[in-house]
Protein backbone atom coordinates (compact mmCIF):
# COMPACT_ATOMS: atom_id res chain seq x y z
CA UNK A 1 0.00 0.00 0.00
CA UNK A 2 1.31 3.44 -0.70
CA UNK A 3 1.52 5.92 1.89
CA UNK A 4 -0.89 8.46 0.39
CA UNK A 5 -3.12 5.41 0.40
CA UNK A 6 -1.95 4.66 4.27
CA UNK A 7 -2.91 8.81 5.10
CA UNK A 8 -5.85 8.35 3.55
CA UNK A 9 -7.01 5.01 5.36
CA UNK A 10 -5.80 7.18 8.61
CA UNK A 11 -7.90 10.21 7.78
CA UNK A 12 -10.76 8.38 6.73
CA UNK A 13 -11.01 6.22 10.35
CA UNK A 14 -10.30 9.22 12.32
CA UNK A 15 -13.28 10.97 10.80
CA UNK A 16 -15.28 7.74 11.58
CA UNK A 17 -14.07 7.64 15.27
CA UNK A 18 -15.32 11.64 15.40
CA UNK A 19 -18.52 10.72 13.94
CA UNK A 20 -19.08 8.20 16.06
CA UNK A 21 -18.32 10.28 19.02
CA UNK A 22 -20.80 12.80 17.48
CA UNK A 23 -23.75 10.21 17.71
CA UNK A 24 -23.03 8.87 20.77
CA UNK A 25 -23.37 12.34 22.60
CA UNK A 26 -26.21 12.88 20.61
CA UNK A 27 -28.04 9.78 21.66
CA UNK A 28 -27.24 10.14 25.23
CA UNK A 29 -28.50 13.68 25.16
CA UNK A 30 -32.07 11.81 23.48
CA UNK A 31 -32.07 9.09 26.84
CA UNK A 32 -31.38 12.02 28.95
CA UNK A 33 -35.03 13.07 29.81
CA UNK A 34 -34.79 14.57 33.12
CA UNK A 35 -32.07 15.25 35.34
CA UNK A 36 -31.95 14.14 38.89
CA UNK A 37 -33.37 17.53 40.46
CA UNK A 38 -35.93 18.03 38.02
CA UNK A 39 -37.08 14.21 38.86
CA UNK A 40 -37.26 14.89 42.57
CA UNK A 41 -39.27 17.85 42.37
CA UNK A 42 -41.86 15.90 40.53
CA UNK A 43 -41.80 13.74 43.21
CA UNK A 44 -42.38 16.73 46.19
CA UNK A 45 -38.69 16.54 47.28
CA UNK A 46 -37.94 19.85 49.04
CA UNK A 47 -34.35 21.13 49.77
CA UNK A 48 -32.65 19.82 53.03
CA UNK A 49 -32.20 23.06 54.93
CA UNK A 50 -29.76 23.90 57.64
CA UNK A 51 -30.40 25.92 60.86
CA UNK A 52 -27.04 28.53 61.48
CA UNK A 53 -25.62 25.79 64.67
CA UNK A 54 -26.39 22.78 62.99
CA UNK A 55 -23.07 22.10 60.88
CA UNK A 56 -20.73 23.36 63.53
CA UNK A 57 -16.66 23.27 63.14
CA UNK A 58 -16.28 21.26 65.95
CA UNK A 59 -12.55 20.42 66.54
CA UNK A 60 -9.33 22.35 64.55
CA UNK A 61 -6.28 20.02 63.88
CA UNK A 62 -3.08 22.23 64.58
CA UNK A 63 0.19 21.08 63.64
CA UNK A 64 1.18 21.59 60.02
CA UNK A 65 3.54 23.58 59.10
CA UNK A 66 2.68 23.81 55.50
CA UNK A 67 -0.45 23.57 53.24
CA UNK A 68 -2.53 20.17 53.70
CA UNK A 69 -2.36 18.53 50.84
CA UNK A 70 -4.61 15.33 51.33
CA UNK A 71 -6.18 13.38 54.01
CA UNK A 72 -7.75 9.97 55.17
CA UNK A 73 -9.65 8.59 58.05
CA UNK A 74 -9.60 4.64 59.19
CA UNK A 75 -12.14 2.36 58.54
CA UNK A 76 -13.23 2.19 62.46
CA UNK A 77 -14.07 5.77 64.03
CA UNK A 78 -12.04 8.29 65.11
CA UNK A 79 -8.18 8.06 63.20
CA UNK A 80 -6.90 10.29 60.67
CA UNK A 81 -3.75 10.86 58.67
CA UNK A 82 -2.86 14.19 56.99
CA UNK A 83 -0.32 15.04 54.63
CA UNK A 84 1.45 18.34 54.25
CA UNK A 85 3.88 20.44 52.42
CA UNK A 86 5.44 20.69 55.46
CA UNK A 87 7.05 17.17 54.27
CA UNK A 88 5.29 14.93 57.02
CA UNK A 89 2.56 12.82 57.85
CA UNK A 90 0.64 13.29 61.03
CA UNK A 91 -1.48 10.64 62.50
CA UNK A 92 -4.56 12.40 64.58
CA UNK A 93 -7.15 11.11 66.79
CA UNK A 94 -9.68 13.55 65.77
CA UNK A 95 -11.97 13.25 68.48
CA UNK A 96 -9.18 14.32 71.00
CA UNK A 97 -6.80 16.23 68.74
CA UNK A 98 -4.20 14.59 69.38
CA UNK A 99 -1.22 13.41 67.37
CA UNK A 100 -0.43 9.75 67.80
CA UNK A 101 2.37 9.77 64.56
CA UNK A 102 4.20 12.78 63.22
CA UNK A 103 6.67 10.69 60.09
CA UNK A 104 9.01 12.91 58.44
CA UNK A 105 8.78 11.69 54.60
CA UNK A 106 12.14 10.76 52.44
CA UNK A 107 10.75 12.98 49.91
CA UNK A 108 8.85 16.17 51.00
CA UNK A 109 6.96 16.41 47.90
CA UNK A 110 3.95 14.68 49.10
CA UNK A 111 0.38 14.73 47.14
CA UNK A 112 -1.35 11.71 48.53
CA UNK A 113 -1.80 10.09 51.60
CA UNK A 114 -4.22 7.12 52.82
CA UNK A 115 -5.11 4.73 55.90
CA UNK A 116 -4.93 0.56 55.63
CA UNK A 117 -8.28 -0.46 56.29
CA UNK A 118 -6.98 -2.27 59.41
CA UNK A 119 -5.35 0.84 60.32
CA UNK A 120 -1.78 -0.68 61.26
CA UNK A 121 -0.27 1.17 57.74
CA UNK A 122 -0.45 4.29 56.00
CA UNK A 123 0.45 5.39 52.46
CA UNK A 124 1.45 8.11 50.48
CA UNK A 125 3.28 9.16 47.35
CA UNK A 126 3.65 12.43 45.22
CA UNK A 127 6.56 13.96 42.82
CA UNK A 128 8.85 11.10 43.60
CA UNK A 129 6.97 8.88 41.38
CA UNK A 130 7.00 6.15 44.18
CA UNK A 131 4.06 5.39 46.72
CA UNK A 132 5.69 4.55 50.34
CA UNK A 133 4.00 1.98 53.28
CA UNK A 134 4.65 3.01 56.60
CA UNK A 135 3.75 0.31 59.28
CA UNK A 136 2.49 2.54 62.26
CA UNK A 137 3.91 0.20 65.25
CA UNK A 138 7.52 -0.01 63.60
CA UNK A 139 9.99 1.60 66.11
CA UNK A 140 11.94 4.56 64.83
CA UNK A 141 15.59 4.51 63.58
CA UNK A 142 18.15 6.35 65.29
CA UNK A 143 17.60 9.45 63.96
CA UNK A 144 13.46 9.18 65.60
CA UNK A 145 12.61 8.51 62.04
CA UNK A 146 9.59 6.00 61.03
CA UNK A 147 11.64 3.59 58.65
CA UNK A 148 9.74 2.70 55.18
CA UNK A 149 8.24 -0.56 55.46
CA UNK A 150 7.68 -1.03 51.76
CA UNK A 151 8.87 1.18 48.46
CA UNK A 152 6.02 0.62 45.49
CA UNK A 153 8.33 1.89 42.43
CA UNK A 154 7.23 1.77 38.65
CA UNK A 155 5.35 5.19 37.80
CA UNK A 156 7.26 7.05 35.41
CA UNK A 157 5.10 10.19 36.37
CA UNK A 158 3.64 11.82 39.89
CA UNK A 159 1.50 10.03 42.35
CA UNK A 160 -1.42 11.85 42.65
CA UNK A 161 -3.86 9.46 44.88
CA UNK A 162 -3.99 6.50 46.29
CA UNK A 163 -6.57 3.98 48.00
CA UNK A 164 -6.34 0.57 50.02
CA UNK A 165 -8.53 -1.78 48.26
CA UNK A 166 -11.15 -2.31 51.19
CA UNK A 167 -10.80 -5.53 53.23
CA UNK A 168 -7.17 -6.23 52.90
CA UNK A 169 -3.79 -4.37 53.68
CA UNK A 170 -2.31 -6.26 50.88
CA UNK A 171 -3.40 -4.47 47.44
CA UNK A 172 -4.28 -0.65 46.98
CA UNK A 173 -4.17 1.31 43.62
CA UNK A 174 -2.40 4.48 42.48
CA UNK A 175 -3.36 7.23 40.01
CA UNK A 176 -0.12 8.52 38.53
CA UNK A 177 1.06 11.80 36.07
CA UNK A 178 2.38 8.88 33.23
CA UNK A 179 -1.72 8.89 32.59
CA UNK A 180 -1.87 5.23 34.24
CA UNK A 181 -3.73 3.62 37.16
CA UNK A 182 -2.00 0.40 38.72
CA UNK A 183 -2.94 -2.16 41.29
CA UNK A 184 -0.43 -2.99 43.70
CA UNK A 185 0.40 -6.00 45.41
CA UNK A 186 2.03 -4.37 48.85
CA UNK A 187 3.61 -7.73 49.94
CA UNK A 188 5.74 -8.44 47.15
CA UNK A 189 5.80 -4.51 46.01
CA UNK A 190 5.16 -5.55 42.28
CA UNK A 191 2.59 -4.01 40.13
CA UNK A 192 -0.72 -6.80 39.51
CA UNK A 193 -2.15 -4.43 36.34
CA UNK A 194 -1.29 -1.22 34.94
CA UNK A 195 -4.21 0.12 33.55
CA UNK A 196 -3.92 2.60 30.66
CA UNK A 197 -0.57 3.71 29.58
CA UNK A 198 0.71 3.20 25.96
CA UNK A 199 -1.32 1.42 23.55
CA UNK A 200 -4.07 0.60 25.84
CA UNK A 201 -7.19 2.92 25.45
CA UNK A 202 -6.48 4.32 28.89
CA UNK A 203 -6.46 8.37 29.41
CA UNK A 204 -4.96 10.43 27.54
CA UNK A 205 -3.51 12.79 30.10
CA UNK A 206 -2.29 12.70 33.53
CA UNK A 207 -4.68 11.22 36.33
CA UNK A 208 -5.20 12.95 39.15
CA UNK A 209 -7.63 10.70 41.76
CA UNK A 210 -9.17 7.36 42.24
CA UNK A 211 -12.01 6.09 44.26
CA UNK A 212 -12.72 1.93 44.90
CA UNK A 213 -16.48 1.11 44.96
CA UNK A 214 -17.07 0.18 48.45
CA UNK A 215 -20.15 -2.42 46.93
CA UNK A 216 -17.75 -4.22 44.40
CA UNK A 217 -14.34 -3.87 45.05
CA UNK A 218 -13.35 -4.90 41.90
CA UNK A 219 -14.95 -1.43 40.56
CA UNK A 220 -13.33 1.64 40.40
CA UNK A 221 -13.26 5.12 38.96
CA UNK A 222 -10.23 7.55 37.97
CA UNK A 223 -10.69 11.24 36.95
CA UNK A 224 -8.00 12.66 34.49
CA UNK A 225 -6.28 16.10 32.71
CA UNK A 226 -7.63 14.69 29.73
CA UNK A 227 -11.52 15.83 31.24
CA UNK A 228 -12.71 12.59 31.47
CA UNK A 229 -13.52 9.98 34.55
CA UNK A 230 -13.05 6.33 33.41
CA UNK A 231 -14.86 2.80 35.26
CA UNK A 232 -12.27 -0.18 35.49
CA UNK A 233 -13.04 -3.75 36.36
CA UNK A 234 -9.40 -4.47 38.17
CA UNK A 235 -9.92 -7.98 36.19
CA UNK A 236 -9.81 -6.26 32.60
CA UNK A 237 -6.57 -3.83 32.44
CA UNK A 238 -6.33 -3.00 28.20
CA UNK A 239 -9.56 -1.31 28.46
CA UNK A 240 -11.54 1.05 30.31
CA UNK A 241 -14.86 -0.30 31.29
CA UNK A 242 -16.29 2.94 30.21
CA UNK A 243 -15.30 6.58 29.69
CA UNK A 244 -17.66 9.38 30.84
CA UNK A 245 -17.46 13.07 29.10
CA UNK A 246 -18.43 16.06 30.15
CA UNK A 247 -16.57 18.18 31.92
CA UNK A 248 -14.64 21.00 30.34
CA UNK A 249 -11.28 20.75 32.59
CA UNK A 250 -9.44 18.67 34.35
CA UNK A 251 -11.20 15.92 36.75
CA UNK A 252 -9.08 16.51 40.44
CA UNK A 253 -11.76 14.62 42.19
CA UNK A 254 -13.79 11.43 41.91
CA UNK A 255 -15.78 9.19 44.40
CA UNK A 256 -18.35 6.83 44.24
CA UNK A 257 -21.95 7.23 46.17
CA UNK A 258 -22.81 5.20 48.63
CA UNK A 259 -25.04 3.07 46.80
CA UNK A 260 -22.16 1.43 44.30
CA UNK A 261 -23.68 2.43 41.36
CA UNK A 262 -23.26 6.01 41.09
CA UNK A 263 -19.90 8.66 41.35
CA UNK A 264 -19.50 11.97 41.72
CA UNK A 265 -17.05 14.32 40.14
CA UNK A 266 -15.18 17.65 40.66
CA UNK A 267 -13.48 19.63 38.29
CA UNK A 268 -11.30 23.04 37.23
CA UNK A 269 -14.51 24.16 34.96
CA UNK A 270 -16.11 24.91 38.20
CA UNK A 271 -18.62 21.74 38.50
CA UNK A 272 -19.51 18.48 40.48
CA UNK A 273 -21.16 16.06 37.94
CA UNK A 274 -23.12 12.69 38.95
CA UNK A 275 -23.01 9.62 36.40
CA UNK A 276 -24.14 6.28 36.60
CA UNK A 277 -21.84 3.24 36.09
CA UNK A 278 -24.36 0.94 34.46
CA UNK A 279 -25.69 3.66 31.68
CA UNK A 280 -23.39 6.11 31.61
CA UNK A 281 -25.83 8.66 32.13
CA UNK A 282 -24.92 11.90 33.89
CA UNK A 283 -27.27 12.45 36.40
CA UNK A 284 -26.78 15.91 37.24
CA UNK A 285 -24.47 18.80 36.92
CA UNK A 286 -23.67 21.01 40.65
CA UNK A 287 -22.96 24.31 39.23
CA UNK A 288 -23.33 27.76 40.93
CA UNK A 289 -23.32 30.94 38.48
CA UNK A 290 -20.02 32.69 38.39
CA UNK A 291 -20.57 36.81 37.33
CA UNK A 292 -16.89 37.13 36.08
CA UNK A 293 -16.65 33.68 34.71
CA UNK A 294 -14.03 32.62 36.66
CA UNK A 295 -15.08 29.74 38.10
CA UNK A 296 -13.00 28.57 41.32
CA UNK A 297 -11.78 25.33 40.64
CA UNK A 298 -13.42 22.10 42.46
CA UNK A 299 -10.32 20.35 44.27
CA UNK A 300 -12.14 17.66 46.27
CA UNK A 301 -15.71 16.11 47.19
CA UNK A 302 -16.68 13.21 49.57
CA UNK A 303 -20.61 12.42 49.89
CA UNK A 304 -22.63 11.95 52.94
CA UNK A 305 -23.07 8.43 54.13
CA UNK A 306 -26.60 8.06 52.66
CA UNK A 307 -25.96 10.69 49.72
CA UNK A 308 -28.20 13.05 50.27
CA UNK A 309 -25.07 15.60 50.74
CA UNK A 310 -21.98 16.07 48.44
CA UNK A 311 -19.21 18.40 50.17
CA UNK A 312 -17.21 20.06 47.45
CA UNK A 313 -14.13 21.91 48.09
CA UNK A 314 -13.01 24.64 46.25
CA UNK A 315 -9.82 26.58 44.97
CA UNK A 316 -11.23 30.07 46.54
CA UNK A 317 -11.82 28.62 50.52
CA UNK A 318 -15.57 27.85 49.51
CA UNK A 319 -16.64 24.20 50.97
CA UNK A 320 -20.24 23.88 49.35
CA UNK A 321 -22.77 21.55 51.06
CA UNK A 322 -24.81 20.41 47.93
CA UNK A 323 -28.02 18.72 48.10
CA UNK A 324 -27.54 16.06 45.74
CA UNK A 325 -31.27 15.61 44.94
CA UNK A 326 -31.66 19.66 44.36
CA UNK A 327 -28.77 20.14 43.15
CA UNK A 328 -28.82 23.47 45.32
CA UNK A 329 -26.08 25.10 47.28
CA UNK A 330 -27.18 24.56 50.72
CA UNK A 331 -24.84 26.05 52.99
CA UNK A 332 -21.34 27.11 52.67
CA UNK A 333 -19.09 25.69 55.26
CA UNK A 334 -15.99 28.38 53.84
CA UNK A 335 -18.54 31.20 55.30
CA UNK A 336 -18.99 30.06 58.70
CA UNK A 337 -17.84 31.05 61.60
CA UNK A 338 -14.15 28.86 62.94
CA UNK A 339 -13.75 28.13 59.61
CA UNK A 340 -10.45 27.80 57.88
CA UNK A 341 -8.18 31.32 57.68
CA UNK A 342 -9.11 33.99 54.99
CA UNK A 343 -9.69 32.36 51.69
CA UNK A 344 -7.36 29.64 51.43
CA UNK A 345 -7.55 27.07 49.62
CA UNK A 346 -9.61 23.62 50.78
CA UNK A 347 -7.75 20.98 49.49
CA UNK A 348 -9.14 17.72 50.47
CA UNK A 349 -12.11 16.67 52.41
CA UNK A 350 -13.72 13.18 53.82
CA UNK A 351 -16.21 11.70 55.64
CA UNK A 352 -15.54 9.42 59.09
CA UNK A 353 -16.33 5.88 58.52
CA UNK A 354 -20.03 6.37 60.50
CA UNK A 355 -20.46 9.13 58.63
CA UNK A 356 -21.31 11.59 61.81
CA UNK A 357 -18.29 14.00 60.67
CA UNK A 358 -16.50 15.69 57.80
CA UNK A 359 -13.11 16.54 58.07
CA UNK A 360 -11.72 19.55 55.86
CA UNK A 361 -7.81 20.25 54.79
CA UNK A 362 -6.80 23.46 53.84
CA UNK A 363 -3.81 25.30 52.50
CA UNK A 364 -3.75 27.51 55.95
CA UNK A 365 -1.97 24.44 57.47
CA UNK A 366 -5.21 23.08 59.28
CA UNK A 367 -7.85 20.29 59.21
CA UNK A 368 -11.10 20.98 60.55
CA UNK A 369 -13.71 18.30 61.79
CA UNK A 370 -17.53 19.16 61.20
CA UNK A 371 -20.14 17.96 62.53
CA UNK A 372 -24.23 17.82 63.39
CA UNK A 373 -25.13 19.52 66.76
CA UNK A 374 -28.80 20.40 66.31
CA UNK A 375 -31.78 19.45 66.56
CA UNK A 376 -31.96 15.63 64.88
CA UNK A 377 -35.73 14.81 63.36
CA UNK A 378 -35.80 10.90 63.46
CA UNK A 379 -38.49 10.01 60.70
CA UNK B 1 8.69 12.79 26.34
CA UNK B 2 10.52 9.96 24.21
CA UNK B 3 7.22 8.12 25.41
CA UNK B 4 4.75 10.87 24.03
CA UNK B 5 7.22 11.20 20.52
CA UNK B 6 6.62 6.79 20.32
CA UNK B 7 3.03 6.66 20.72
CA UNK B 8 2.59 9.55 17.65
CA UNK B 9 1.85 7.72 14.41
CA UNK B 10 2.78 8.78 10.90
CA UNK B 11 1.97 8.95 7.75
CA UNK B 12 5.47 8.45 5.72
CA UNK B 13 7.50 8.79 2.29
CA UNK B 14 10.22 6.65 1.07
CA UNK B 15 13.22 8.30 1.64
CA UNK B 16 16.14 7.85 -0.51
CA UNK B 17 18.15 5.38 1.67
CA UNK B 18 14.69 3.39 1.89
CA UNK B 19 13.66 4.38 5.11
CA UNK B 20 10.74 6.27 5.67
CA UNK B 21 10.18 9.87 6.27
CA UNK B 22 7.14 10.51 8.62
CA UNK B 23 4.97 13.50 8.35
CA UNK B 24 3.39 13.55 11.33
CA UNK B 25 0.14 13.01 12.33
CA UNK B 26 -1.55 13.68 15.43
CA UNK B 27 -3.70 11.12 17.36
CA UNK B 28 -6.07 10.33 20.01
CA UNK B 29 -3.95 12.38 22.48
CA UNK B 30 -4.73 15.85 20.78
CA UNK B 31 -8.09 16.76 21.51
CA UNK B 32 -9.46 19.87 20.96
CA UNK B 33 -12.07 21.03 23.50
CA UNK B 34 -14.80 19.02 21.60
CA UNK B 35 -13.43 15.75 22.29
CA UNK B 36 -13.05 15.57 18.60
CA UNK B 37 -9.72 13.62 17.58
CA UNK B 38 -7.93 16.23 15.45
CA UNK B 39 -5.87 14.51 12.01
CA UNK B 40 -3.97 17.43 11.08
CA UNK B 41 -0.54 16.19 8.73
CA UNK B 42 2.49 18.56 9.68
CA UNK B 43 5.42 18.12 7.57
CA UNK B 44 8.37 17.89 9.70
CA UNK B 45 10.73 15.18 7.90
CA UNK B 46 11.38 12.16 10.55
CA UNK B 47 12.12 8.34 10.02
CA UNK B 48 10.18 5.75 11.62
CA UNK B 49 9.07 2.61 10.17
CA UNK B 50 5.51 1.86 8.45
CA UNK B 51 4.53 -0.23 11.47
CA UNK B 52 3.88 2.78 13.49
CA UNK B 53 1.43 3.79 11.26
CA UNK B 54 -0.39 0.30 11.05
CA UNK B 55 -0.44 0.41 15.39
CA UNK B 56 -2.23 3.79 14.54
CA UNK B 57 -4.44 2.62 12.53
CA UNK B 58 -5.20 -0.35 14.54
CA UNK B 59 -5.85 1.90 17.89
CA UNK B 60 -8.10 3.25 16.03
CA UNK B 61 -10.14 0.83 14.76
CA UNK B 62 -9.99 -0.22 18.28
CA UNK B 63 -11.83 2.72 18.94
CA UNK B 64 -14.57 2.46 16.44
CA UNK B 65 -15.17 -0.70 17.97
CA UNK B 66 -15.49 0.34 21.77
CA UNK B 67 -17.83 2.96 20.60
CA UNK B 68 -19.99 1.17 18.54
CA UNK B 69 -20.23 -1.51 21.13
CA UNK B 70 -20.98 1.40 23.81
CA UNK B 71 -23.70 2.22 20.64
CA UNK B 72 -25.52 -0.66 20.37
CA UNK B 73 -25.41 -0.93 24.55
CA UNK B 74 -27.38 2.28 24.98
CA UNK B 75 -30.30 0.96 22.82
CA UNK B 76 -30.93 -1.36 25.69
CA UNK B 77 -30.88 1.07 29.03
CA UNK B 78 -33.88 3.24 29.67
CA UNK B 79 -34.32 6.99 30.27
CA UNK B 80 -32.16 8.88 32.60
CA UNK B 81 -35.40 9.03 34.90
CA UNK B 82 -35.56 5.15 36.08
CA UNK B 83 -31.97 5.82 36.96
CA UNK B 84 -33.23 8.84 39.12
CA UNK B 85 -35.76 7.05 40.50
CA UNK B 86 -33.31 4.30 41.95
CA UNK B 87 -31.38 6.93 43.52
CA UNK B 88 -34.11 9.22 45.74
CA UNK B 89 -34.45 5.44 46.93
CA UNK B 90 -31.30 4.60 47.91
CA UNK B 91 -30.70 8.51 49.70
CA UNK B 92 -33.72 7.91 51.97
CA UNK B 93 -32.62 4.48 52.66
CA UNK B 94 -29.46 5.02 54.76
CA UNK B 95 -29.59 6.58 58.12
CA UNK B 96 -27.69 10.01 57.96
CA UNK B 97 -25.74 11.70 61.28
CA UNK B 98 -25.70 14.56 59.18
CA UNK B 99 -29.13 15.75 58.43
CA UNK B 100 -31.57 17.36 60.34
CA UNK B 101 -34.16 14.69 59.27
CA UNK B 102 -33.38 11.08 58.76
CA UNK B 103 -34.65 7.53 59.21
CA UNK B 104 -32.96 5.63 62.26
CA UNK B 105 -32.22 4.24 63.75
CA UNK B 106 -30.16 6.85 65.07
CA UNK B 107 -26.83 5.72 67.19
CA UNK B 108 -25.62 7.75 70.22
CA UNK B 109 -21.74 7.74 69.18
CA UNK B 110 -22.82 9.99 66.04
CA UNK B 111 -23.01 12.90 69.16
CA UNK B 112 -19.46 12.00 70.80
CA UNK B 113 -17.87 15.15 68.62
CA UNK B 114 -20.11 16.85 71.23
CA UNK B 115 -19.36 15.19 74.40
CA UNK B 116 -16.98 16.63 76.83
CA UNK B 117 -13.73 14.64 76.71
CA UNK B 118 -11.63 13.63 79.69
CA UNK B 119 -9.17 16.58 79.00
CA UNK B 120 -11.43 19.28 78.91
CA UNK B 121 -11.63 21.93 81.50
CA UNK B 122 -14.94 22.37 82.03
CA UNK B 123 -18.29 19.75 80.85
CA UNK B 124 -19.82 22.03 78.31
CA UNK B 125 -21.12 21.17 75.62
CA UNK B 126 -19.26 22.28 72.38
CA UNK B 127 -22.31 24.32 71.41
Amino acid sequence: MSVAELKERHLVATETVNNLKERLKQRRLALLDTDISGYSRSQGRTPVSFGPTDLVCCRTLQGHTGKVYALDWTTEKNRIVSASQDGRLIVWNALTSQKTHAIRLPCAWVMTCAFSPTGLSVACGGLDSVCSIFNLNSPTDRDGNMPVSRMLSGHKGYVSSCQYVPDEDTHLITSSGDQTCVLWDITTGLRTSVFGGEFQSGHTGDVLSVSINGSNSRMFVSGSCDGTARLWDTRVASRAVRTFHGHEGDVNAVKFFPDGNRFGTGSDDGTCRLFDIRTGHQLQVYSQQHADNDAPHVTSIAFSISGRLLFAGYSNGDCYVWDTLLAKMVLNLGSLQNSHEGRTRISCLGLSADGSALCTGSWDTNLKIWAFGGHRKVI
Amino acid sequence: MDEQEESQPSAATEGIDGRVAEHQIREEGEQDVNGQTQARIESSPNFIGRHRMAAAMSHLHNQINIIQEELDLLETYGESSLVCKEVILSVESIPDPLLTETIGPVEISWDRWFKATNNSRSNKRWI
